[in-house]
């Protein structure tokens, strides 16, 4: 019985997700395949984001707000592990690891960054939490911003594209000239879903396995895991370091999709928009924030025609605005109306913890 | 070191304020508001709005002209505004999803997403540029030890007096001990014949004009601009926690303190040309006084898990 | 060596100047089965808390097993046999009563992260075993047919025996029940009870807090009497219900 309702939901999340596919290109006669590259991209790289965070909150009830924050540390030691120019001179850094070994030690960090993030929760409850967390990623934030010397500060990092891009199979050159699209993010693209693809395999390994039932009993009643002789403590923290670790992941894949590594991009806004997509696709699931993710970038990537329409002439700040805008009306929507999101059980509502 | 002291002073009694409305909503409906930042930004808004001239153009959409008044009335319409607002989302918003026993959780997320909403209505349809109220420049004059405009001491003045006011009423008033005694259990009151659905909203009534004002403080020390109300929460959540989420004495003190840590830390030897990461310090003091004492200062150990 | 299982000596805790237990010596012998009665804010489940590690006294020791666990982590104190339930019956809701078991009684060495990830046959094979013996406790307390649906669905006297379940499944030397009649039938009562002196004779030592004084006086063989922290009466049931302590205690109480 359980097996046809999970199958019905899936069909539905599939559904919804190629109807917002169709309206990319129902909206942009021209260039759609193009939008809907830039798109997919984004969407394959928040939506790992989205996966790594739903093991925290999802399978262990943590409340994470400093998921900007794993992002961050990959992407920031990943870079500056590798050749590239920082800082306001472009001071140009030539040695440097190749890009797997960086990356691997990127993703580390960013789980050892977790291990660190996740000592408060040892002692701090829910909305305690939640505000560390988010305090955490701020200060971060603000470090990788004064410390100009070693990240570029304000005026970031450049240059390091190339250490992944000469990793470029050559088919992908060959069908992105003739479909007009980016090689280099269409790399980026195939690397992100690739790397869904893989964390989506380790994680269904592990949600039906001892370990991740003890996450979930985490979540349920840690006194009651604590009377059942289990550290509680450790699990949260294992659970913080292999979220963060996904996180790292697709920080760096957000790096090289930018080309270039500001501070900006990790405000605490970064985080909300993966929270969004969460819920959107489930909390507690592991595939609903692929579909999440899909049709959360569809509705951003649109809003432009509905800015031309509120506003005759809009420049940038304003098309940002009814974006940022938009999530805003999606997460209350999402809360209020449907808060097991698309692939979400309502017998497993995790927000409704009081 | 005593600039950045009178400085400090200044920010940890706009934060105090602010803390003090937000812990005060934090223990009678146990939401923790992240669109607390509008409101207090709603304040400053609304005043420039008020009280900027007919022919100023601080508003995107040619609709909306300022209306010119007096700079105090404004100051009283802004913080009326703001506790309408903080009125129409209790009715609206909160209620309903109370009555339907949606959780904590999920309340504080849908605050997160109002607070995107708001503050991005702000960006697109009141103020896209950082904007002043229409007040004449000041010199600095010294007062005891320190050196700040007639303007800001009034300031400081206003809000000492304000915490006062708010802890008399709390202490003493019907009125504030009603707001404890919900805070301790809701049911306990409505069976004792207190109307929770009232107190509550009174609450994020007074709340909303505690942000407006502490916005207008705010604004005027420094100026108006669409997110500063975001950029001051981390702070003020900082200053609450610090003193004890849900105890308005602890969210004093903590306030201040927190205000006071960023400003004299620009003064500290390892922050010379670091100043940007002044929040920084504040915020890492916040983690690690909780790693210690998971209550805050002030707040009882019955909180904690 | 004694052969007292668990013995505590002049254990302080206290709430805000509020003496909640202040216990000069007691201690629990292999098998027994001990009721800790006393009129409501006697101290009982501070009591409990204080020896399975959930709170820290504020002076005092604990031992067990000749262990000294005054500050030992809960979950330590319930990996060397002392396994509790709780007042207000904690399951894990939104999983299902198989989950709920299966969870109970893994060890560490089945739970941890890499073993879940390289899935070995052992562990394969540790975890049908385990759900062998889940699906006979569950037979046992009549959820069998509940195996399968969230625990939150379950009312709250099967949820009470989820607990037990729960507690039993890792083969305990000592229980501590708090409550474990508290909100249940009187049918299910029943069982709970015999359930209860089943696992006494098979040598489970047993520590129970319980209002029920019926039940107290049917099932114990020895009661301890707890009023405002303080040990007052310590005996078999018979000389309990004559104690004039005792009486005192909670006809004092009945007055208010």
């Amino acid at each position: 019985m359980t097996s046809t309702k999970i199958s019905f939901r899936f069909m539905f999340a599939l559904l919804v997700t190629a109807f917002s596919i169709y309206l990319v290109f129902f909206l942009n006669p021209d260039g759609a395949l193009r939008i809907l590259l830039n798109l997919l991209t984004f969407a394959g790289i928040y939506g790992l984001s989205a996966i790594g965070l739903n093991v925290h909150f999802g399978w262990t009830g943590l409340l994470n707000f400093g998921h900007a924050s794993f992002m961050g540390v990959g992407a920031y030691v990943t870079l500056l592990l590798m050749p590239h120019a920082a800082g306001r001179e472009g001071e140009v850094t030539t040695t440097g690891l190749p890009f797997f070994a960086a990356l691997i030690i990127g993703i580390i960090a960013a789980a050892l960054f977790g291990l660190l993030l996740g000592l408060p929760a040892i002692r701090l409850r829910g909305d305690y939490l939640a505000i560390v967390t988010i305090a955490a990623a701020e200060i971060f934030r603000l470090l990788v911003r004064d410390l100009e010397s070693i990240t570029g500060g304000v005026y970031g990092i450049i240059n390091y594209t190339e250490n992944f891009q000469k990793y470029r199979p050559l088919f992908i050159d060959n069908f992105s000239g003739n479909l007009g699209f980016s090689p280099s993010q269409a790399w980026v693209c195939l690397a992100a879903w690739v790397s869904i693809f893989f964390t989506v395999l380790l994680l269904k390994r592990l949600t039906n396995s001892p370990w991740g039932r003890a996450l979930r009993a985490v979540r349920e009643d840690e006194d009651a895991v604590r009377a059942m002789g289990k550290n509680a403590v450790w699990l949260k923290l294992q659970s913080f370091m292999l979220g963060a670790g996904i996180a790292g992941l697709s920080g760096v894949l957000l790096a090289f999709n930018y080309g270039s590594l500001e501070t900006t991009v990790f405000i605490p806004l970064l985080t909300f928009y993966v929270w969004a997509i969460m819920i959107l696709g489930g909390v507690g699931t592991i595939t609903g924030p692929i579909f999440g993710s899909i049709i959360f970038w569809v509705i951003i990537s649109e809003t432009d025609r509905l800015a031309y329409l509120l506003f005759e002439n809009a420049n940038g700040q304003q098309l940002a605005g009814v974006r940022f805008l938009l999530v805003g009306v999606l997460i209350m929507f999402l809360m209020i109306f449907r808060p097991s999101g698309l692939l979400g059980k309502k017998e497993e509502l995790l927000l409704d913890v009081k | 070191m005593l600039d950045q002291l009178g400085n400090g002073l200044l920010l940890g009694i706009i934060i105090s304020v602010a803390s003090v409305a937000l812990s005060l909503l934090y223990g009678v409906t146990r939401i923790v508001n992240f669109a607390h930042g509008e409101i207090i930004a709603l304040g400053a808004i609304a005043t420039l709005f008020f009280s900027s001239p007919l022919d100023y153009r601080v508003l995107f959409l040619e609709k909306f002209s300022p209306l010119g008044l007096n700079f105090a009335i404004s100051c009283f319409l802004a913080i009326v505004v703001c506790g309408l607002f903080g009125g129409l989302l209790e009715v609206f918003l909160f209620r309903p999803l109370r009555k339907n026993d949606v959780g904590n959780i999920a309340v504080l997320v849908v605050t997160i997403g109002l607070s995107i909403l708001v503050r991005h209505l702000y960006l697109l349809f009141a103020t896209g540029k950082v904007q002043n109220f229409p007040l004449e420049l000041q010199r600095r004059q010294t007062y005891l030890f320190f050196d700040m405009t007639p303007r800001n001491f009034n300031v400081l003045i206003a809000g000492i007096i304000v915490m006062i006011i708010v802890g008399l009423l709390l202490t003493y008033t019907r009125l504030g001990k009603a707001m404890r005694a919900v805070r301790d259990s809701e049911e306990l009151s409505s069976v004792s014949g207190i109307n929770s659905d009232n107190i509550i909203l009174i609450t994020w009534v007074s709340s909303s004009m505690l942000a407006g004002l502490a916005g207008i403080f705010q604004a005027t020390i420094n100026d108006v601009r669409w997110n500063m109300g975001f950029l001051i929460l981390l702070l003020i959540f900082a200053g609450t926690v610090l003193g004890g989420i849900g105890t308005s004495f602890g969210a004093m003190v903590g306030g201040l303190m927190i205000g006071i840590m960023v400003q004299v830390s620009v003064g500290l030897p390892f922050m010379e040309g670091h100043t940007e990461a002044k929040n920084a310090v504040a915020l890492a003091v916040m983690i690690l006084i909780l790693l210690f004492r998971p209550q805050g200062i002030f707040g009882k150990k019955e909180r904690i898990s | 060596m004694s052969n007292n299982l668990i013995s505590v000596n002049n254990l302080k805790k206290s709430f805000g100047g509020l003496k909640a237990v202040d216990v000069q010596e007691l201690s629990f012998k292999e098998g027994e089965l001990t009721s800790i009665i006393g009129p409501n804010g006697a101290g009982k489940t501070t009591f409990f808390d204080l020896i399975s590690g959930f709170q820290d006294a504020d002076s005092g020791s604990i031992f067990l097993k000749d262990k000294d666990i005054s500050n030992a982590q809960p979950y330590k104190i319930a990996r060397m046999g002392m396994v509790r339930t709780f007042q207000l019956t904690k399951v894990f809701d939104r999983m299902t009563v198989m989950e709920n078991l299966l969870f109970s009684g893994s060890n560490i060495k089945n739970d941890s992260f890499l073993r879940s990830f390289i899935k070995l046959n052992s562990q394969k094979l540790y975890e049908s075993n385990l759900r062998e013996k889940a699906n006979e406790i569950m037979n046992d307390l009549n959820i069998g047919h509940m195996a399968n649906s969230y625990a939150r669905e379950l009312s709250g006297g099967q949820k009470k025996l989820l607990e037990l379940a729960r507690s039993i499944i890792n083969e305990p030397e000592i229980l501590l029940l708090d409550e474990p009649l508290a909100g249940v039938n009187p049918k299910l009562a029943e069982d709970i009870l015999s359930l209860i002196t089943k696992l006494s004779d098979s040598g489970i030592t047993i520590l129970m807090v319980e209002h029920n004084i019926e039940a107290v006086m049917k099932i114990s063989e020895r009661i301890v009497v707890l009023a405002e922290g303080s040990l007052i009466a310590d005996g078999i049931p018979n000389e309990i219900r004559t104690d004039s302590n005792v009486i005192e205690a909670y006809l004092g109480k009945a007055d208010e």
